[in-house]
């Protein structure tokens, strides 16, 4: 298990490396450049702000000046905010970022879990039905539509829950997780309710059955550690997916964390922002679907052994 | 089982809700203490004046910087400042500026007339790459320092005496003292600068809060991007004893949408700008809170005069003289937009331009024909460029079904995002575009100088000696009447020659709480944050 | 409509005549499904004969009406440049559908062979595409699929090719994961030590037993593909006006839900019954494929 670790954080590093070359690849050939802007700049300044960021070298030699600072864990100045450091700007927004992306996947788990095994208990019934319609809704429901229906709601009409901000006003956060969260759950229901049905059918089961075995125990002493599996195998991406998303999130909700300058950084051409942020986002992934792995190779004692054997 | 689990997880869902009660409303609370919460549209870049170009930078630099002179947010003319009074010579191009002698900075020390010389030496340095280095350019030998071509003795920028600054321009400029109410220049505390870096080194940390020192009414104490950048009282500034607020927290928020809301939950004061279809909502209830101004900026396409068929002026007429502008504020942006008729936005106490565009379909579809495309046979499919924007893009579908309808032909509509937009409209690679102009200052100046040979806003290869030679003449005339003729005469050469297609002045609607006193809009966002206070 | 058509082929390999009708027969049963089947079918002709069938022309534009609630000359209402709605969500079905199903059939092609093939062989293979599949998780694609709007475009072409390009990883995983499980079942534990060539192990037992879990994944990608689209329009990075895709009249209506709601609330329902119909459809394809779940 160690060595299984440790084999895929060595995999990371080229990883890693091939996503910020393609990445840098791609912005640089992106017409328009971090100075451009409505009013003309005259040129002399604009060569006066290229040589300040070094960005009259040549291009491979700009890359590996930039490779070799962020292996010192340097991300370099954003072109868009000079007196910010692309460390300075995650440092910033990241909390916050993180703390939503936690609260929806805990919103999304739990409500996704509890639907879908309920419906796996009963299928074609109401029991099934309900939760499972409701999932669909959840699925088809894009954030940047749900998440205006809900501030109306509760935030303006009902004025239960403040609109905007986070950590400003108590209350704050709840709106937003649930907005983040409820696609996700919705995918976790369907996906639970199917990997759950695949393990109710099987033959220990029914034999678990046959015994007279209560519904709960089959349930949660039997079934649930095989039935979550495909659950298990859809979270690391379900988190990648939580940090990108939570741009529509943040903008709708007016939250300072990180997808908001990601994804205004590609509009600005702000190379070093997109750059640091795209490196950092795909650490984490990297990073959680390591967890995935390592928590799907624990649940499945075969894959366990089969790893061990191997070393 | 599964019903009343159901029916719990409801019960407990209800009940977190429940429990928050009603929210507290910002805005009352502030109220109280007289903090105002204000959107700021995007996120600020800087607040360095000499590195910074946006909107929500200027309001910010508003707030924790004055120049030499100010305006009146009500009239907008010029009042004193940092200057308490001011001489002009004759000819109209010595100036003498009289520093006040309890002007200071927010560490405590005295202001001078060398930091304002200090200041601008700054502001021209190469390196710094101040964008807009060029508007200071009036001041005598200032472009020949700016391209380092001589020593900044011979600038026309002097410190006579410890609070005497005296300034020497290459012509007479009427517009010379709304420069100075503008960020670019202001002056800056060079030693703070020094400390956190070289003077001309962009983007040091001078600018943070707990670094800054700056010279205006408020100072900023916390600043967390996308959060806010909140600025508290000034008790150096010489004005503080009629400063009212005690704080302002500035917001970006990039959507009109979200910061609607946030105003009407109560956790607003101001809001930047307003959904467009929310305008009526609000006219119809009617409570004070909706604020409606004309701005001085002018909503236009560009044409490539450079490309067949559009270099045909017969072509550019037609396309002008098919479009319905009243139409298009009437149904389309319906935000209270006049329709333009010519370049210049017209300045209600001053100078409107006389020239107009005719809307006049069949003139239209007969200099089409002359041009050798009859009933838009035989017309190439040319495309409306625009950068990403519902407004922008419903403007284009209005103009696209126009041009069907009135002269037969199809034009396509290309969406760009900004970046590659600005980098074709450079290039010239293009055909027809959307643009459009802010003044920096009340003057014509500001949009007729876009259209002089090879100036980097032009963008559309339009020349014309005339033209160039009238805008000459109006910089180097001190008189103001034979200026505003020039300008006239120029203004009727663009509508004659349409190298750009006007089609409204800017309208701006937001909401400003009726907590909010002494705030007044005007059509050049300026404001004065120190009259500002809340009850 | 791919997985329609595909289904019934991969069960003949497997079973043989009689559980293919077997399997038919148990959909036609299933009252939701078929009801989904049907509005889906109902969509697609509309979609088809929109050009001939559409009351008005998609960019024809009346000024003064703006936008109108429904009305008889408009059941769905108009929008703000007075474009009948109605029309524009015919038009828009075209583009959306077009978008869901190419795209998600690129990504269920090379994810199911991906995950399988990985799977199946597992060892050196197996860590090497599981690499290169996490390798290209690692990228946020959002900011790639801006990135390629930016630079080459944005085009319908682009669209179907980086939405695909995005989904089949998810799909790879999923079926990998599921063969991982079942290789670990006697039964093909015997099929191996019989014998039986990779090839017809992946054929026979391993690809109809991860079709269920493909499937329910599938009808999860169709909507999926559509959102993205709808997110990219909400970026403003969509289909070229005045053209219109579901996402494209949401993300406009979302922004005047409360003064023109039925801008967003006609587009929201058409894509909440695709949406759903696919959905019920899926289901009940799995339940119909799945012998064992029919014993129950």
């Amino acid at each position: 298990m160690f060595m299984f670790i440790v084999r895929r954080v060595l995999q990371a590093i080229p990883v890693l490396f091939m996503v910020a070359l393609v990445t840098f690849i791609m912005i640089r050939s992106a017409p328009g450049g971090p100075f451009d802007e409505d009013r003309a700049v005259p040129p002399e300044v604009i060569k006066n702000l290229n040589e300040r960021y070094h960005l009259d070298d040549p291009l491979w030699k700009q890359f590996l000046d930039y490779i070799s600072k962020v292996v010192q864990g340097d991300l370099g100045p954003s072109f868009k905010y000079p007196s910010h450091t692309v460390n300075d700007l995650i440092a910033a927004g990241l909390p916050a970022t993180l703390e939503l992306s936690f609260y929806a996947l805990v919103f999304a788990l739990v409500t996704g879990l509890t639907a879908g095994i309920i419906a796996s208990l009963k299928t074609n019934s109401m029991q099934d039905y309900i939760p499972m319609s409701a999932a669909m809704i959840g699925i088809c429901m894009p954030t940047f539509v749900l998440g205006p229906i809900l501030l109306l709601i509760f935030g303006v009409w009902l004025g239960w829950l403040p609109v905007a901000g986070w950590g400003q006003i108590p209350g704050d956060k709840i709106l937003p997780s649930i907005t983040l969260g409820s696609v996700y759950a919705a995918y976790i229901a369907r996906i639970s309710r199917g990997g759950m049905l695949d393990i109710l059918s099987q033959d220990y089961i029914r034999t678990a059955r046959a015994k007279g075995l209560s519904t709960t125990r089959i349930v949660f002493v039997h079934a649930l550690r095989g039935g979550i599996t495909p659950v298990i195998s859809f979270l690391g991406p379900a988190i990648a997916g939580l940090l990108a998303g939570s741009f529509v999130v943040e903008t709708i909700f007016q939250i300072p964390g990180l997808g908001r300058f990601y994804v205004t950084a590609a509009f600005n051409r702000d190379y070093t922002m997109i750059l640091g942020c795209t490196i950092f986002f795909a650490f984490l992934i990297i990073l959680f679907n390591l967890l995935a792995d390592v928590m799907l190779v624990w649940l499945n004692p075969k894959l366990r052994q089969e790893l061990e054997a191997r070393g | 089982m599964y019903m009343i689990r159901w029916i719990t997880y409801c019960i407990i869902v209800a009940g977190l809700l429940s429990g928050c009660g009603k929210s507290q409303k910002l805005v009352d609370i502030g109220n109280e203490k007289q903090i105002l919460h204000m959107a700021n549209g995007d996120e600020i870049s800087d607040l360095d004046p000499q590195a910074t170009t946006g909107m929500p930078e200027w309001r910010v630099q508003l707030a924790v910087f004055e120049g030499l002179v100010a305006r009146d947010p009500q009239t907008l003319k010029i009042v004193p400042a940092v200057a308490e009074r001011w001489d002009v010579s004759e000819d109209g191009t010595k100036y003498r500026f009289y520093i006040r002698e309890s002007a200071k900075w927010s560490n405590g020390d005295e202001i001078t007339a060398n930091d304002f010389v200090q200041s601008w030496r700054r502001s021209f340095l190469p390196a710094l790459g101040n964008q807009y280095a060029t508007s200071l350019y009036v001041v005598k030998n200032a472009q020949a320092f700016h391209e380092g071509k001589i020593d900044f003795t011979e600038v026309g920028v002097k410190a006579v005496e410890k609070r005497i600054l005296d300034v020497e321009l290459i012509a007479p400029t009427p517009y010379f003292l709304q420069l100075l109410a503008h960020h670019s220049a202001f002056a800056v505390h060079i030693p703070t600068i020094e400390r956190f870096g070289a003077i001309d080194e962009r983007g040091t940390k001078w600018t943070r809060p707990e670094n800054f020192v700056g010279n205006g009414p408020f100072v900023p104490y916390e600043w967390i991007p996308t959060k806010y950048i909140a600025v508290k009282r000034n008790p150096y500034y010489w004005d503080a004893a009629n400063t009212k607020l005690n704080e302002i927290k500035f917001y970006p928020i990039p959507k009109y949408t979200v910061e609607e809301r946030m105003f009407r939950a109560g956790q607003l004061h101001i809001t930047y700008y307003l959904p467009r279809d929310k305008l009526e909502y609000y006219k119809a209830k009617n409570d004070g809170v909706l604020r409606s101004f004309q701005n001085f900026a002018t909503y236009f396409y560009r044409f490539n005069t450079t490309i067949k068929p559009l270099d045909d002026l017969r072509v550019r007429k037609a396309l002008a003289y098919s479009v319905n502008r009243q139409q298009i504020v009437e149904y389309v942006t319906k935000f209270g937009q006049k329709p333009a008729y010519a370049l210049t936005a017209p300045d209600p106490n001053s100078y409107v331009p006389e020239a107009k565009m005719p809307y006049d379909p069949d003139l239209a579809r007969k200099l089409l024909a002359e041009a050798g495309f009859p009933d838009g046979k035989g017309f190439p499919k040319l495309t409306i460029a625009f950068n990403t924007n519902d407004e922008h893009r419903n403007v284009g579908m209005a103009i696209q079904q126009m041009w069907k309808k009135e002269l037969g032909i199809e034009v396509g509509l290309e969406n760009v995002e900004w970046k590659v937009f600005l980098d074709r409209e450079r290039q010239l690679d293009y055909e027809i575009d959307r643009a459009s102009w802010v003044g920096d200052y009340l003057d014509p100046f500001t949009f007729l100088e876009m259209f002089t040979t090879g100036n980097g806003n032009n963008k559309t290869g339009f020349t014309n000696a005339k033209y160039d030679q009238l805008i000459r003449a109006s910089s180097l005339e001190a008189d103001q009447v034979k200026r505003m003729g020039y300008f006239q005469e120029a203004d009727k050469i663009l509508v004659d020659e349409v190298p750009i297609l006007p089609l409204y002045t800017y309208h701006w609607n937001r909401l400003v709480s009726n907590s909010v006193k002494n705030w007044y809009d005007n059509a050049v966002d300026y404001y004065s944050f120190k009259q500002i206070y809340l009850e | 409509m791919s997985e329609v058509t595909h289904i019934p082929e991969l069960a003949n390999l497997e079973k043989g005549r009689s559980l293919t009708q077997d399997a038919l027969a148990r959909l036609r049963k299933n009252r939701m499904a078929m009801l989904g089947l049907y509005f889906l079918i109902g969509l697609i002709v509309i979609a088809l004969l929109t050009p001939w069938i559409a009351p008005y022309s998609y960019e024809e534009q009346n000024l003064e009406l703006g936008a109108s609630p429904p009305s008889a000359q408009h059941w769905l209402g108009t929008d703000i440049l007075g474009r009948d709605q109605l029309t524009r969500i015919m038009y828009g079905s075209r583009i959306s559908l077009a978008v869901g199903f190419i795209a998600t059939a690129v990504a269920l092609t090379i994810g199911v062979l991906w995950g399988a093939i990985a799977g199946f062989v597992g060892g050196r293979v197996d860590a090497l595409m599981m690499r290169i599949v996490d390798a290209l998780y690692a990228l946020p694609f959002t900011i790639f699929i801006i990135l390629l709007t930016v630079v080459f475009g944005s085009s319908l072409l682009l669209l179907f090719l980086a939405i695909g390009a995005v989904e089949w990883l998810t799909m790879a995983r999923i079926v990998r994961g599921q063969v991982l499980a079942i290789k670990k079942q006697e039964y093909v534990e015997a099929a191996i030590s019989m014998g039986l060539s990779p090839w017809r192990i992946i054929s026979r037992h391993l690809i109809p037993n991860v079709l269920g879990p493909v499937i329910v994944y599938t009808t999860l990608t169709i909507p999926s593909v559509i959102l993205l689209e709808s997110f990219l329009s909400f970026l403003g990075l969509g289909i070229q006006p005045p053209a219109s895709s579901w996402g494209s009249l949401i993300s406009s209506g979302v922004e005047v839900m409360e003064e023109y709601v039925w801008l967003l609330f006609f587009p929201g329902v058409v894509l909440t019954l695709t949406l759903f119909s696919l959905n019920f459809l899926g289901d009940g394809l799995r339940d119909a494929l799945d012998p064992r779940a029919s014993k129950d």
